[in-house]
């Protein structure tokens, strides 16, 4: 086989190669379905975070809180919190959504799991 | 050349080949922002429980509505079969409570007095009055098939004078249940043993979300009112076996009703009807 012949071979590989890559990544990638809470958009985590903090207002229940919030990730809650205060003081959430998400994070804040049976 | 066009097109293919698994196996497109629809049904269960549990707390049905909308295209259908998993599940009765009181909203579109909500609210008397017009009896029960039309008067809740500083008000789901009502129902076309529960209110206003404990000699079963929206929002029911007694508990520490048991129709097992009534 001569050189040139090992050129294209490889240059028809590379050419596969490329596209397969776009096929699989652009035209028909991988479709996720049963995903975790853990990789929602920042918008619809910041709004759990605000549903948690909704009910915690009411139910004044700091460990129901911190499970509900811990579908979310394996942060802690405060962090979880803190980080949609964040998130709703930039993205121009009204006086009562914050002030909702302030009660939450000073509730996580002083949490204790109690006896491992919470997250 | 026939030979040469061959292998080109055998390195392309394994190139094709490698390039495919390397995007779908090795290095898959990573999703970072995902919707809620795409959640694993355990996640969406526990979505739709903190959006009720949000809704209790808020009333806002337009908002609760949309954030449902995000789970899929038929919430109320969701919410109930969410119910039916739920029930029997340990710890579940709080939940199942919310989502029933969800669920009837949703399907009345208005927002109706909520239990969590009446134990640390205290109604003005004068404003209670004008808002909520005394109702005219009406009966709930299934009669013929398939379903009775049941029309829900709704009020809004904003109506209320809010004073959380002085809860005073005991939920309405802790005052007791008395038996004010109960008739045999013989029609063939409904289901065979059916035992139908209607909760009502003082002012005889469905209530959705009352735990109700069926017991027989096969065993308890829990059902909550509330999930039968388009019949009525204190609407329940229960299949019961021929020849088999039955008592039921409504409410906690409510009434207690025995030997319930499926009636002797012209030819056809029968049911029952029970009304109670919130003192």
């Amino acid at each position: 086989m001569k050189f040139s012949h090992w050129l294209i071979a490889l240059a028809a590989v590379l050419t596969g190669v490329a596209l397969g890559l776009f096929y699989g990544w652009v035209v028909q990638p991988v479709q996720y379905v049963d995903v975790t809470p853990g990789i929602l958009r920042a918008d619809y985590r910041a709004d759990y975070i605000l549903m948690v903090a909704e009910a915690h207002q009411q139910e004044q229940n700091a460990e129901m809180s911190a499970r509900r919030l811990a579908a979310l990730g394996s942060e802690a809650p405060a962090e979880m919190v803190a980080w949609a205060v964040e998130y709703a003081a930039q993205n121009g959430f009204s006086a009562a959504e914050m002030a909702l998400l302030r009660g939450l994070l000073n509730a996580m804040q002083t949490y204790q799991p109690q006896g491992g049976g919470a997250p | 050349m026939m030979k040469n066009a061959l292998l080109i097109l055998l390195a392309l293919a394994l190139g094709f080949a490698g390039g495919l698994a390397y995007a779908w196996l090795l290095a898959p497109v990573e999703y970072v922002d995902a919707s809620p629809a795409l959640l694993r049904a355990d996640f969406k269960d526990q979505y739709r429980i903190v959006i009720a549990a949000s809704y209790a707390a808020s009333h806002d049905l337009a908002r609760a509505r949309a954030r449902l909308s995000l789970l899929s295209a038929s919430p109320l259908d969701d919410l109930n079969a969410q119910a039916q998993r739920m029930v029997g599940a340990p710890d579940a009765a709080q939940n199942l409570q919310l989502l029933a009181q969800l669920a009837t909203d949703l399907q009345n579109g208005a927002v109706s007095a909520l239990p969590g909500a009446a134990s640390t609210v205290t109604p003005s008397p004068a404003i209670v009055e004008s808002a909520l017009p005394e109702e005219t009896p009406r009966s709930v029960f299934i009669t013929e098939a398939p379903t009775a039309e049941f029309i829900q008067t709704p009020f809004a809740f904003s109506a209320f004078t809010l004073t959380p500083a002085m809860p005073t008000a005991t939920a309405p789901s802790a005052r007791p249940f008395v038996l004010i009502g109960q008739e045999e129902v013989c029609n063939s076309s409904l289901p065979p043993g059916l035992l139908q529960f209607n909760l009502v209110d003082a002012r005889r206003a469905g209530i959705p979300g009352v735990e109700i404990t069926v017991t027989s000699i096969e065993g308890e079963e829990i059902l909550f009112t509330g999930f039968k929206p388009e019949v009525g929002a204190g609407y329940a029911d229960f299949i019961m076996k021929e020849n088999v007694s039955y008592s039921a508990r409504v409410g906690a520490g409510g009434a207690f009703i025995s030997n319930l048991s499926a009636p002797a129709c012209n030819g056809f097992l029968g049911g029952l009807a029970l009304a109670f009534q919130q003192r």
